[in-house]
């Protein structure tokens, strides 16, 4: 795919060819075009422009879809559209809050654990990741936003208490690797202390997985959300696209199918786009994977 | 080994397809030839079935039929007639109304416990309907019937007072022999016929409830015509009563009407004593659709209320209400207004929207309470959740009484936007100073819908969405308790009479009735139970009817409630079983007169 010669590159930077690598890659443009769509539709919501009117109730029930109501209305004259919108803004606010205290508590564990490799640290953070990972995901996402039940962020925490595992584990074995080089080994005789070496000179040198990591989270922190609020465990006062999924098994029996097409639609439009992107980025990011085109 | 290849694919295939055979759509007879089962489907988990606790239509429906009451409904007459269960007769009141004597049936067994001697059930005699009615009075038992006989009972309230020793006589509370009771009121109390037909008021055998102490509601040991088997959140499992009395049913007597009743089969139950089942299920599906589902598939649930996603392929027409022929062909159908009604109330406890002891923020309150009143448009919940078939009427007072007052003023029940702007802005409310609004409800789709569409109205008088909460509990019993804690400020409720005179409703709004009793709203007017006490020991009549309507707009101008609605029901039920099935006035004697084909 890629038939750039190497020698091109010798006076780019990483970062540069990787950015290179990822505009070539039609899939992944087209992935970041949908989340950058996305994006727009939230900051929209944010800013008032659009879906605001997501709560309002009306006299037209089960409306089909019109010039005046997109995806139509549900059971008691909601428009559809408005909530799938105003939906994609508590989806990413989701998805945002628990990639961030996600990817720096697995960061700052993964990255602990690594750079006290084969010490009593070590241990104890890697039997906690052991323990959190025995357990089968979606029990102990639903045991602790049920314990939690009432709190604004009980849905936030559980999956943060569940997402930062997989992180810590990438991290870790990492800064192993990069301890090893001669760079760290380098600053170490300079006499750098540990934790100057860690946050100096290691953890900046595991960007390139916390970007990726950060984008598979953001999805998956979006998926789980919906499954969450589908099963009452998540979004109580808003709409989510997952509550919109639990309306829908009322309405399908109905025959009505607007509130699950939407919901879906919206979903799997921004899980593809977002998939796509994690690819590329991940392609792009990886000089492994870079080399392995090149070669091709 | 390609051979072979293929014959595991071809099996797979096999098994593949054998999954996707036709269900048939004919129910289930019998899980065995000789065996007569019935699933019956509710929409809510009954938290106990201890006769003291049996506070929701749910509980209710099972202690009458595991328990005996000593009066019951005749199974088809309608209006709602009362007729003897374990009494022999209707009471022998005095002329003072003040004494009542009731002869009960010989040879009435408990069913079998290791509590009795040698696990038989014993014979049941006047001294367990004494103990059963002390129970509701002992504080222990935090039970939720006591209300239906506080302050009516000579004596009864003082045994509660000093200790409520089991030991120790009720004046009021007399076994004449053993199979004749006495009750003295403190005053006439017209209602007590029909508090006797109430599960609260099944008798229970005393060593058994001894012998499990908290158990008891979930292992419950009485008379009645099933004797329970099993007991889970799923379902409750029930076994005929082998020993149970022989009665054959006089259909004649029980209200048979051709005109009405004709098409269901029921002739072929005459002159044959009830239970007719081996076996009876009740299962407790709270989601519509899974009901829908389950009865539809032919092979579970046999009965079902329609719910309301499926009004719209069940129903051809609304008024008069006709039925789609792929339906009626399919299932029988029945179909009336329910003896009850649903409303909104509020906990006048609550000192965010209720009841403040200063005076100016009480009347403040009182505005917001009747702002959101205003809000709130019962057309449209009509049109949204029950197809258009409700009746809505204004007050507390339902059309299935005499008592209702059909020409009430209808202002409490119309929405009117400007009035709610106006008395919001008239008493100091702003987006900014308005309490946080909680909506306690069971959880389920239906019921989130039902809060979507509350925040929807009051957005419209510029309540904001963050300052409405969605509070949903697991189950109907969570909620129930919730509201007896005093923990719910707001909720949506449906109450269903336990008999037909609008007393059963005013007692809701009685002082006295505060939670846990009946009085879920905490209402305390003096007035309002001034007028109670006196109408309550009036024997229907006009001068009583009056009183009635009166303590009705007390309700209504304090703003108490937003009241209400009367469903329409539509019950459905597979063409092989034989049942008139009925939800009103403490449904659940029914079942026992269900037979399968």
């Amino acid at each position: 795919m890629i038939n750039e010669p190497a020698h091109s590159r010798l006076n780019l930077s990483l970062w540069q060819q990787s950015r290179q690598h990822f505009m070539k890659d039609r899939w992944g443009i087209l992935g970041l075009l949908i989340v950058v769509l996305y994006l727009l539709v939230v900051i929209g919501v944010w800013f008032g422009l659009w879906g605001t009117e997501w709560s309002a109730i009306s006299d037209d029930f089960n409306q089909g879809p019109s010039l005046q109501h997109w995806f139509g209305t549900n059971a008691i004259g909601q428009d559809i559209a408005e909530r799938g919108i105003y939906a994609t803004q508590v989806a990413f606010e989701v998805g945002v809050v628990v990639t961030v205290f996600a990817i720096f508590l697995g960061l700052l564990i993964g990255a602990l654990a690594g750079f006290f490799n084969d010490t009593w640290i070590d241990g104890v953070l890697l039997w906690l990741m052991g323990v959190i990972d025995a357990i089968p995901f979606y029990l102990l996402v639903a045991a602790v936003a049920f314990a939690m039940q009432g709190h604004a962020w009980a849905m936030h925490l559980a999956m943060i208490a569940v997402f930062w595992t997989t992180t810590a584990r990438l991290i870790r074995a990492e800064v192993i690797k990069l301890k090893q080089l001669a760079f760290v080994e380098a600053a170490t005789a300079i006499g750098f202390n540990p934790v100057h070496l860690l946050f100096r000179h290691i953890i900046p040198n595991t960007n390139h997985l916390i970007i990726i990591q950060a984008t598979i989270v953001f999805i998956s922190a979006i998926k789980t959300e919906v499954i969450l609020s589908f099963l009452g465990l998540g979004i109580k006062e808003g709409i989510s696209w997952g509550l919109m999924i639990a309306e829908a098994t009322n309405d399908i029996q109905a025959g009505y199918f607007n509130n699950f097409l939407a919901a879906s639609l919206l979903l799997f439009i921004l899980v593809i786009g977002f998939n796509l992107f994690s690819d590329a980025i991940q392609d792009a990011l990886d000089p492994k994977l870079q080399k392995n085109h090149e070669k091709k | 080994m390609a051979d072979t290849k293929y014959l595991l694919y071809l099996s797979l295939l096999v098994l593949l397809l054998s999954g996707c055979q036709e269900q048939q759509n004919t129910p289930e007879k019998n899980t065995a030839d000789t065996e007569k089962v019935y699933r019956h489907s509710i929409d809510g988990k009954p938290t106990s079935l201890d006769p003291i606790k049996a506070s929701s239509v749910y509980s209710n429906l099972l202690v009458v039929n595991i328990f005996d009451t000593l009066y019951s409904y005749q199974y088809l007459a309608r209006p709602f007639q009362l007729k003897p269960n374990l009494a022999t007769t209707m009471p022998q009141i005095s002329d003072d109304g003040l004494t009542y004597t009731i002869s009960i049936k010989k040879g009435v067994k408990f069913h079998p416990h290791p509590a009795f001697k040698d696990g038989v059930g014993r014979e049941i005699v006047a001294a367990d309907f004494i103990y059963s009615i002390k129970r509701s009075f002992d504080p222990k038992n935090r039970a939720s019937g006591a209300w239906l006989w506080q302050n009516k009972i000579i004596g009864l309230d003082d045994w509660k007072q000093a200790g409520a020793d089991y030991d120790k006589d009720v004046e009021g509370l007399k076994s004449l022999d053993d199979h004749t009771i006495q009750i003295s009121l403190l005053q006439p109390y017209p209602q007590l016929i029909y508090s006797l037909a109430m599960g609260f008021a099944a008798i229970t055998p005393r060593e058994v409830v001894e012998s499990l102490g908290a158990e008891f509601g979930s292992k419950p040991i009485g008379s009645g015509p099933f004797i329970l088997d099993q007991f889970n959140s799923e379902a409750a499992y029930l076994l005929r009563n082998p020993d149970f009395r022989q009665e054959p049913l006089d259909l004649t007597a029980e209200g048979y009407s051709a005109a009405r009743h004709e098409g269901y089969g029921l002739e072929a139950l005459a002159d044959r004593s009830p239970p007719f089942l081996d076996r009876l299920e009740v299962h407790f599906i709270n989601e519509s659709s899974s009901r829908w589902q389950s009865f539809t598939k032919g092979s579970e649930i046999h009965y079902t209320t329609v719910p309301k996603d499926k009004q719209n392929t069940v129903l051809l027409r609304k008024d008069p209400i006709e039925l789609h022929p792929k339906i009626t062909s399919e299932y029988h159908h029945s179909y009336g207004m329910e003896a009850g009604f649903v409303y909104h109330g509020f906990n006048m406890a609550d000192p965010v929207f209720g009841y403040h002891p200063d005076a100016a923020q009480n009347n403040k309150n009182k505005a917001l309470r009747c702002a959101i009143r205003s809000a709130h448009d019962w057309q449209q919940k009509n049109r949204a959740f029950y197809f258009g078939l409700g009746t809505i009427f204004p007050g507390i007072i339902p059309p299935a009484v005499p008592e209702y007052d059909a020409d009430l003023s209808t202002a409490s029940i119309e929405k009117d936007l400007m009035a709610a702007k106006k008395m919001l802005a008239d008493n100091g409310w702003q987006t900014q100073n308005l309490p946080e609004f909680e909506y306690h409800v069971t959880g389920s789709v239906l019921q989130k819908q039902f809060f979507e569409q509350m925040r929807g109205f009051l957005n419209q008088v510029g309540y904001p969405n963050q300052k409405i909460k969605y509070h949903p509990y697991p189950s109907f019993g969570n909620f129930n308790q919730a509201i007896k804690n005093r923990e719910a400020p707001f909720f949506f409720l449906g109450w269903t009479l336990d008999y037909p005179d609008a007393e059963n409703t005013l007692q809701l709004f009685y002082g006295p009735n505060q939670t846990p009793g009946s009085n879920n709203f905490n209402y305390q007017n003096p007035a309002f139970d001034a007028l109670f006490e006196q109408s309550s020991t009036m024997l229907p009549s006009a001068q009583r009817t009056a009183l009635y309507r009166q303590m009705n707009q007390m309700v209504i101008d304090d703003c108490v409630v937003i009241s209400g609605l009367s469903r329409k029901k539509i019950h459905l039920w597979h063409k092989n079983i034989i049942t008139f099935p009925d939800r009103e006035i403490v449904g659940g004697f029914h079942l026992r007169f269900v037979d399968v084909q």
